[in-house]
């Protein structure tokens, strides 16, 4: 009779799902996973448009992020699309953007109001990242000096778009009551460092 | 309501329709309520920030491992590969200096080496369902290289008034169709009514015009284009060098 053999080694690990969640939860491995996956295909897509390839690298990883901002406050909510879908609708406003700056490399006078006119999937993503106002940079410092605890309580409010439950869950806090006592600890010690700052 | 409470429900984006308006309200009216808002709202932009940052680290640092993999699997017949290609480049040289000594100008070769099609900057394409106007179907199947359907899409854009554009990608594809002197017209009427693309116009007909071997057309427009545009002007004068 024959039979079959095949070692086990040599059968390929089946690639694991990644799933909204996964992202959402800030696992680094999923955030490779799904890096790795899109690459190259997105490159390809970005050849076309003659940009180098050391700034399609760069519009790949501004296209990624912006892809993850939105997926971590909650406008994607579930996929509707496959997430290269999603990275090309934002590269291609992103190429277009960066052609449009450098307009001697294209040397066209495109209308970029017209980009993005039919792209629904991407629309209400903010993709300009706007400079920080005077007293966001003086924030950004003193947030940075605070304590590791409060970073990453605050992390997970603002950034994350946890309830005061989720936080006590995720972080192993006593009760609801403890985490709200300990953000509000974290912002008075925030306010009246900046005080102190324009007191001086 | 308290209003702390009323913070916390925006911020984790629990605020009933009732509470909105209350919200809106305070915002408007309440001085302090609308710092204390601000001074949140900044702190998650500063966060958000932060977190971008964070993330672009960990992507250049992912760039690199795949950089270094694919190093140690291609250095080997990378070397290969080069010594073959110089082989083919040293042959194909040697051929080209041969044959260069005892003929003219080659256009079909300057014409194949010096055009590139032009990529889709005006149109996004990137839902498949929900659009399907003319325009869309003209850059998809322009994307898609299937120059026939682009042109025939072009070319009903064009005579339901168009825009800008359309010229230029009509263009584009008779070129890639051979329907040479079609793309002639069309480019030339870009440039004498001053539309969107004229310098890109220039330059294209130049090379319609090296394809059709009219070089002493293709050296003026070459000429024009170096001196009123920026577009393409190093490969403009190599293409005049050459076909002096």
């Amino acid at each position: 009779m024959l039979t079959l053999f095949i070692p086990i080694h040599k059968v390929k690990e089946a690639k694991t799902e990644i799933t909204l969640d996964d992202l959402r939860k800030g696992s680094d491995k999923a955030l490779q996973q799904v890096y790795e996956e899109n690459r190259d295909k997105f490159l390809n897509f970005a050849r076309r448009y003659h940009l180098s390839d050391e700034e399609n690298i760069d519009v790949y990883q501004d296209a990624y992020i912006i892809f993850y901002d939105n997926v971590m406050s909650g406008k994607v909510e579930s996929f509707s699309s496959s997430i290269a879908t999603y990275l090309f609708g934002i590269g291609k406003y992103l190429i277009f953007d960066r052609m449009k700056k450098n307009k001697k490399k294209v040397g066209s006078k495109f209308d970029l109001a017209i980009v993005g006119k039919d792209d629904e999937l991407v629309n209400g993503f903010e993709m300009e990242e706007k400079e920080l106002t005077t007293e966001q940079i003086l924030l950004q410092k003193h947030f940075g000096a605070l304590g590791k605890k409060c970073q990453e309580l605050l992390t997970l409010f603002y950034y994350r778009g946890y309830t005061i439950q989720e936080i006590m869950e995720a972080e192993n806090y006593n009760s609801e009551n403890v985490v709200k006592a300990a953000k509000s600890r974290c912002m008075k010690t925030l306010r009246e460092r900046i005080q102190a700052n324009n007191s001086h | 309501m308290d209003k702390e409470l009323l913070l916390y429900r925006y911020f984790s984006d629990q605020l009933t329709d009732d509470e909105q308006l209350l919200f809106n309200d305070l915002l408007e009216k309440d001085l302090e309520f609308k710092a204390q808002f601000e001074f949140e709202n900044d702190l998650k932009r500063v966060i958000n920030k932060n977190q971008k940052q964070n993330l672009k680290q960990k992507l250049i640092g992912f760039e690199k491992e795949i950089e270094a993999k694919n190093k140690s699997i291609s250095s080997k017949p990378r070397l290969k590969n080069w010594s073959i290609a110089a082989s083919i480049a040293l042959l194909i040289g040697l051929g080209w200096i041969a044959y260069s000594t005892f003929s003219g100008p080659d256009y079909d070769n300057l014409y194949v080496a010096n055009f590139e099609t032009y990529p889709n900057t005006v149109y996004t394409i990137t839902r498949s369902d929900a659009d399907q106007s003319l325009e869309r179907n003209a850059f998809a199947a322009y994307e898609a290289s299937d120059y026939e359907k682009a042109a025939a899409a072009f070319l009903d854009l064009k005579t339901q008034g168009g825009s800008a554009h359309t010229d230029f990608y009509l263009a584009q594809s008779y070129m890639h169709l051979g329907k040479d002197n079609e793309a002639i017209e069309i480019l030339k009427s870009i440039i004498l009514n001053d539309m969107e693309f004229k310098a890109e116009a220039h330059w294209y007909l130049a090379l319609a015009y090296i394809k059709t071997k009219d070089e002493v057309k293709a050296v003026a427009m070459l000429n024009n284009l170096i001196e009123n545009f920026d577009y393409k002007k190093e490969k403009a004068q190599a293409l005049l060098a050459e076909l002096d």
